[in-house]
């Protein structure tokens, strides 16, 4: 048995038939209680498959996986979890407070929950004005709304949303956003798959890229888009001089809208930092921002799953000071 | 599981064919009350209208013997004389017997052939629905086994049959009761054969929504099934057909459901008293029923959403 929200162990599929298609390779994974893990992907990358694969939709071709330690094959694993999948459908029929109230019934929670609970997550989302309306005149993002309410009714330890924000508007990605920051703060651990990176960036503690099937890159978001020993400066004209004895270690990247210079301090160590920066005081340059240079998730994302070099590899030549 | 019985109760509630199938069963009791006066007088019918118009215009005596135009009595095959009676037709001792066993064999023959097939229209999809994409991703994610899953749709189907099929035919039975005194039980045998040859019918339907996933195809493959099994039925067809094939078509018939033999034999004598002869039909049928949905169980636990 293991604490972990997540334990995957080789965790595979392949889809059978006459030309198998091999949808997740072997993959381990581990995510803590607590944590907001990211999932990126291109289509075709097997996002939905993991989940579907850790939410028993799908039996794995390959290896094994634990939610809170219960088997994925068994039910009980899902009595913890909550799912939001992308494109989810509600018999028409039903009024929001029904769909609450059922698909809550299923998940086994009792019906004096149900009531309280329908109402405190219809008021979360904004759906209170319309509770008793039938599902099937919602908008789109009101259905979405309704979908990230119906999996959180059982009050899970681990909520897999599948494109959260897909279909809405501006002020409801933000509020769907807080919301997943709220669960975040409620020790809720979330699984997010989605597509919209700057999301991701803001909200996810670790991330996991997939392509082809396979992970190619995992780690925090700090981690992964930091550039290893780079520094972002901005300064005020270099000298030719300054240039030439900084040599390698510092590119010029641009020049701001004021004028100053935006170039790259790359050196070993902090140390080696402070030198430069040493030798750019005392070469009367001033010095306006340092700070870790990094890409976007965005930039990550592009270069990791199409192999493009990284961004500002090719620096713009040096301008003169 | 009590979760899904209740949404699939409120899919049939929204489905308007099986409320129309019950206001339909209201309208076959009440038009049965209201359109058929009989005139019962010591236990033997004495006059009938339907619709108003006068069916029998006289006292009838069955045991009142048959004369030809001399006089003479009518005999028999076996020279026995033969009484007004003796012609009665769905197996009544007496008319008014007849005319019980008469209507009660119409309301199980309709019920059993439209009836079934009306039914089968109005759930026909709820299977493949269950396995369509956004709907078994909610469904199929709650902390229930894929048998619960299946098992508590099954059973909510299952349940507003049953409850359909016992109102029609406790309704009829009751109307024809109370209206000729004539209290004939045996008729409401005819609900659990009716019953269980639509669970029959929807084996089929469940196994083929299972596996393919679309609803139309779950009908198309379920008709086209009980067409087969009615040109199967046919006495004359072994000996008709090349011998080459003759063992499969044989084999097909004792594998395959018996509607027809069911449907023409069995509900019909149960209304009218007759005899049912041999149970091999139904009970071949519910082994098939019994199959296709160990098989239906089995693969949607198995398959992959």
């Amino acid at each position: 048995m293991t604490d972990l929200a997540i334990h995957a162990a080789g965790l595979g599929k392949t889809y059978g038939g006459r030309r198998p298609v091999v949808a997740l390779r072997p993959l381990d994974l581990e995510v803590a209680p607590g944590e907001t893990f990211g999932l990126l992907g291109p289509n075709g990358a097997g996002k939905t498959t993991l989940v579907k694969l850790l939410l028993g939709l799908v039996r794995p071709s390959a290896g094994d996986a634990t939610l809170f330690g219960r088997p994925i094959a068994a039910p009980e694993a899902r009595r913890v979890a909550g799912y939001l999948p992308e494109g989810h459908r509600f018999p028409p029929f039903l009024t929001a407070r029904q769909t609450l109230d059922l698909f809550a019934r299923m998940s086994g929670v009792g019906p004096t929950h149900r009531r309280a609970r329908a109402e405190a997550l219809l008021e979360r989302v904004r759906l209170s004005g319309a509770a008793d309306r039938p599902v099937g005149t919602f908008s789109k993002g009101m259905l979405q709304r309704l979908g990230l309410a119906q999996s959180l009714m059982n009050r899970p330890q681990i909520v897999f949303l599948d494109e959260p924000t897909d279909g809405v508007d501006p002020v409801g990605r933000r509020e769907i956003r807080s919301l997943i920051e709220g669960l975040r703060d409620d020790g809720v651990t979330v699984f997010l798959n989605s597509h919209l990176l700057s999301e991701v960036e803001r909200v996810c503690t670790r991330v996991a890229i997939l392509k082809d099937g396979e992970r190619i890159r995992m780690g925090t978001v700090d981690e992964l888009t930091r550039q290893g020993r780079a520094w972002r400066l901005v300064t005020s004209a270099l000298p030719p001089a300054t240039l030439d004895a900084l040599g390698d270690a510092l590119s010029i990247d641009g020049t701001t809208h004021e004028g100053l210079v935006r170039s790259t301090a790359t050196v070993p160590d902090r140390a080696a930092l402070n030198a430069a920066l040493d030798r750019l005081r005392a070469d009367g340059v001033e010095v306006e921002a340092v700070e870790p240079a990094r890409q976007s998730l965005e930039d990550l994302f592009v270069e990791a799953v199409s192999g493009s070099p990284r961004l500002g590899a090719a620096a713009e030549p040096p301008v003169d000071g | 599981m009590t979760g899904l019985f209740l949404l699939t109760l409120r899919e049939l509630r929204a489905r308007k064919v099986v409320v129309g199938l019950f206001v339909v069963a209201t309208v076959v009791w009440v038009a049965l009350a209201l359109a058929l006066q009989l005139d019962v007088v010591d236990g033997s019918l004495a006059g009938a209208r339907l619709f108003g118009q006068e069916t029998i215009e006289e006292p009838f005596d069955p045991d009142e013997p048959l004369v030809d135009a001399e006089g003479d009595p009518v005999l028999d095959d076996d020279g026995v004389p033969r009484t007004r009676g003796s012609d009665l037709p769905f197996n009544g001792d007496t008319l008014l017997e007849s005319v019980v066993f008469t209507a009660q064999a119409f309301v199980s023959g309709a019920a059993y052939w439209i009836g079934i097939l009306l039914a089968l229209f109005a759930t026909g999809g709820l299977i493949a629905t269950l396995t369509e994409r956004g709907y078994a991703d909610v469904i199929l994610t709650k902390p229930l086994s894929r048998s619960a899953v299946l098992g508590g749709r099954l059973l909510a189907v299952m349940a507003v049959m049953l409850a359909l099929v016992t109102y029609l035919f406790g309704a009829v039975w009751l109307v024809m009761s109370i209206k000729t005194g004539i209290w004939s039980p045996r008729f409401l045998l005819a609900i659990p054969v009716v019953f269980g040859m639509f669970a029959v019918v929807y084996s089929v339907v469940t196994l083929v929504g299972v596996w393919s996933g679309s609803g139309p195809l779950s009908l198309i493959v379920t008709l086209g099934l009980g067409f087969v099994t009615l040109v199967l039925a046919i006495p004359e067809l072994p000996t008709q057909i090349d011998r080459t094939w003759r063992p499969l078509v044989v084999g097909a018939y004792h594998v395959l459901p018996k509607f027809g033999a069911v449907g023409t034999t069995m509900v019909p004598q149960l209304a009218t008293g007759g005899d049912v002869g041999a149970l091999y039909p139904l009970a071949s049928s519910l082994a098939f029923g019994g199959a296709c949905y160990a098989l239906a169980f089995a693969l949607f636990s198995r398959k992959d959403y």
